[in-house]
């Protein structure tokens, strides 16, 4: 008998609509587009800011406008989902074997929110705030 | 023992006669303590002998009774009724053809695992006068995690990138090579490199960790995937050092 196999095709366009875990998946792989959004706009502050006082000013006053504040909040938002969701897996990726035993996955997250903490608080003082 | 009836929603596929699949509903008297495994079995002796499907242990060891049960990756004898509604929905693996009802064709997994050399490669072979290959407990620590897998398929139907691009080596031939890749025996990373470091084998990966989650033996493929596109990377950037390759 001659054999006919059959082949759901998967729609690649609504897949990630179909299991809560791709919805997940989704959120946070798009929430590294306002991460990149906030890059290019600090990197064309650095651009501004070559081009003198006035042009800096008008970069910092953009920032401070609603609409800059409104982006900011946003991307703030979306770059500690980011954060959570991949801190959140780096022991899979990161095993540490001591002996018979691994680290224990909650220590490697931990220390990485610890090194987070440093940075940004090392930031912080460099631009004044703390 | 309480019984409770439950209609079982199964997607049926008979290549002699249907176009395409359909879902086709039994009403079964379930024990409490069964499994959507025994249900289907009920089916089969009791309601409809023509009703194909695949197990063997019912013990979750030999890896065949992998269907999606509720549109989640299951083994038919790890999904116990109690723990779903009074109607159950049981397909296919996703991401393979059917072959009928819910036997799937497997060909391309198993030209996939054959790909990426899943055994031992010693340094040198020895006569079995010369003794065992001694490991420590450490040693065989480091890659035991990932010599639990059963070839249940469960991590290719939950992973939409094999869904979505076929050519990807997928999680658990992944998780094999890196098995043996960490095996303090082997010395074969290199003859597996071609196969696992390419565009279709570890970099296809997105890590969306669907594999891991539905993984009934914890062997956690995309932690093993993740950890080969370490191990990858290092080897490239090296390759470019003062006595590099490259």
């Amino acid at each position: 008998m001659s054999r006919k196999p059959y082949v759901r095709q998967m729609s690649k366009t609504s897949w990630f609509l179909t299991h809560s875990r791709y919805k997940h998946y989704i959120l946070h792989e798009v929430t590294c587009i306002f991460i990149a959004i906030y890059a290019v706009i600090l990197i064309f502050g650095l651009f501004r800011l070559g081009q003198g006082p006035e042009a800096w000013q008008g970069w910092l006053d953009g920032l401070r406008s609603p609409l800059g504040v409104i982006f900011q909040i946003l991307a703030f938002g979306f770059a500690m989902i980011h954060t959570w969701s991949w801190f959140k897996v780096v022991p899979q990726a990161m095993r540490i074997q001591r002996g018979e035993s691994f680290v224990p996955g909650n220590l490697i997250i931990g220390a990485h929110y610890g090194v987070l903490a440093i940075i940004s608080l090392f930031v912080l003082i460099l631009a004044g705030v703390a | 023992m309480s019984t409770r009836t439950i209609t079982i929603e199964v997607l049926r596929y008979r290549p002699e006669q249907d176009q395409e699949p359909f879902f086709q509903s039994y009403t079964v008297p379930c024990d409490e303590d069964w499994v959507v495994l025994d249900a289907l079995n009920y089916i089969k002796d009791e309601l409809d002998r023509t009703l194909s499907y695949r197990w063997s242990c019912h013990m979750f060891v030999c890896g065949s009774c992998g269907i999606v049960v509720d549109g989640e990756p299951k083994l038919g004898c790890k999904a116990f009724v109690k723990d779903y509604g009074d109607k159950i929905r049981v397909e296919p693996l996703g991401n393979f053809p059917i072959e009928r009802d819910l036997v799937v064709v497997i060909d391309d997994f198993i030209e996939k695992l054959e790909s990426v050399n899943p055994y031992l490669i010693p340094k040198e072979e020895k006569s079995i006068d010369d003794g065992e290959y001694l490991q420590t407990p450490a040693q065989l620590k480091a890659f035991k995690q990932y010599s639990m897998c059963i070839n249940c398929l469960l991590c290719y139907s939950a992973c939409p990138q094999y869904g979505l691009d076929p050519s990807f080596v997928g999680p658990a031939a992944l998780a094999l090579a890196h098995r043996y890749n960490m095996d303090s025996r082997d010395v074969g990373r290199k003859a597996r490199e071609d196969v696992v470091a390419s565009h279709e084998g570890i970099w296809e990966c997105s890590f969306v960790g669907a594999c891991s989650q539905v993984c009934p033996k914890d062997v956690d493929p995309a932690g093993a995937i993740q950890q080969t596109k370490i191990t990858s990377a290092i080897d490239y950037v090296t390759s470019f050092l003062p006595g590099g390759n490259r």
